[in-house]
């Protein structure tokens, strides 16, 4: 899902910083508005910040290639608007440290993984709507949802990416097939991530349920 | 008169036939030459150690980033090998892709031969450093938002 430098010209790569600018120009507006103390919520963006950086270290074999962790609907649900900067800072730290992304398409990145993060956070918004007997079970099925659907979307968005971009020196067929074989290996990617979210809201319920009321 | 004839005719026939296309005339004659050269071995792997298998390979000439001087891919074993032409100093870069994955290795080519390659990993000890930097980086932070105001 991250896409790494000189994979996408220069105009995509441009693009890409112009909306990820636009996006954390808005959350840090939406921040200011919605908190009366923004720098509270700092310290959850920060470590989930680090959660989020380390997770790309975590793969899976998932033949013929191998899927990692991306995490994004966990900072979504979690983090609400704070996510896009706490994505935005985890690329930049990836790309400079591991070389994994690339500097260039960092803000293409940051809107591949960042916008679903923030869609997830709507997601999981609706189980405000389940009553107070069905609230772990609700947020659980949510969790899962919202992790999925920002996997599957983080996914959709680099694959129509890379195959809507590919230099005339390659072979379009071989890579689309390629592409196509990666975008099915995030299903059990998705499932992994839901499971994973599912978990960790129950968690937060029980123990610290106000972590979960980020709101929009 | 008439062996005079015959005999221009043989000599008119024997040149027609030797006129012919090579190919055609020496058809048969294969001539295989070895000559030792020293290749480069591109070996392409994802982060989790799985070879590439099939990743598209594009080879560019030193002073020619538009059109590659060479196309292939890497084998099973995510391996793909070539042999620059020395006549052609400078710096070669070898592109592997596969599913917008990827990277470029740059190879110094002298006259003398391959002299280095840069681009590579990181060994696992230098990730788990970077990786703890990282994390306590954030630890940190959190914990310096998390103080009391004084």
């Amino acid at each position: 899902m991250h896409v790494p430098d000189g994979i996408v010209p220069v105009s995509v790569a441009a693009g890409g910083f112009a909306a990820a600018g636009g996006v954390t120009w808005l959350s840090l507006r939406k921040i200011e508005r919605a908190h009366t103390v923004p720098r509270n919520g700092v310290p959850k963006a920060s470590l989930l910040t680090a959660v989020f950086f380390m997770a790309s270290l975590i793969h899976f074999p998932v033949p013929p290639t191998s899927v990692h962790l991306v995490l994004s609907g966990l900072m979504g649900v979690v983090l609400g608007w704070y996510a896009f900067p706490a994505i935005l800072v985890g690329l930049f730290l990836q790309a400079v440290m591991f070389q994994h992304g690339g500097l260039t398409t960092l803000g293409v990145n940051a809107c591949i993984i960042g916008i679903p993060a923030l869609l997830a956070h709507r997601v999981f918004t609706l189980r405000t709507r389940f009553g107070a007997r069905r609230r772990a079970a609700g947020t659980a099925a949510l969790g899962f949802v919202a992790a999925f659907v920002a996997v599957a979307l983080g996914a959709a968005a680099a694959s129509l990416l890379i195959v809507t971009t590919v230099p005339a020196h390659l072979d379009a067929v071989v890579e689309r097939t390629a592409v196509t074989a990666l975008l099915f290996a995030h299903v059990p990617l998705g499932v992994i991530e839901g499971m994973f979210t599912a978990i960790v809201v129950l968690f937060l319920l029980r123990v610290q349920p106000g972590l979960l009321e980020e709101r929009f | 008169m008439d062996s005079v004839r015959a005999l221009t005719l043989i000599v008119t026939m024997a040149f027609l036939v030797l006129a012919m296309p090579a190919e055609v005339a020496l058809g048969h004659g294969v001539e295989l030459s070895v000559a030792p050269h020293e290749s480069i071995e591109v070996n392409a792997a994802y982060e989790a150690g799985e070879p590439m298998a099939g990743a598209q390979v594009a080879v560019f000439a030193p002073g020619e980033p538009a059109e590659p001087w060479l196309r292939g891919s890497v084998d099973e074993e995510g391996r793909f090998f070539f042999v620059p032409d020395s006549d052609r100093p400078g710096t070669w870069e070898v592109q592997v892709r596969q599913a917008g994955h990827g990277g470029i290795v740059r190879i110094e080519v002298e006259p003398a031969g391959v002299v280095e390659v840069t681009g590579g990993g990181l060994t696992p000890l230098q990730k788990a450093l970077m990786a703890a930097c990282v994390l306590w980086g954030s630890i940190g932070t959190a914990l310096y938002f998390k103080r009391r105001a004084v």
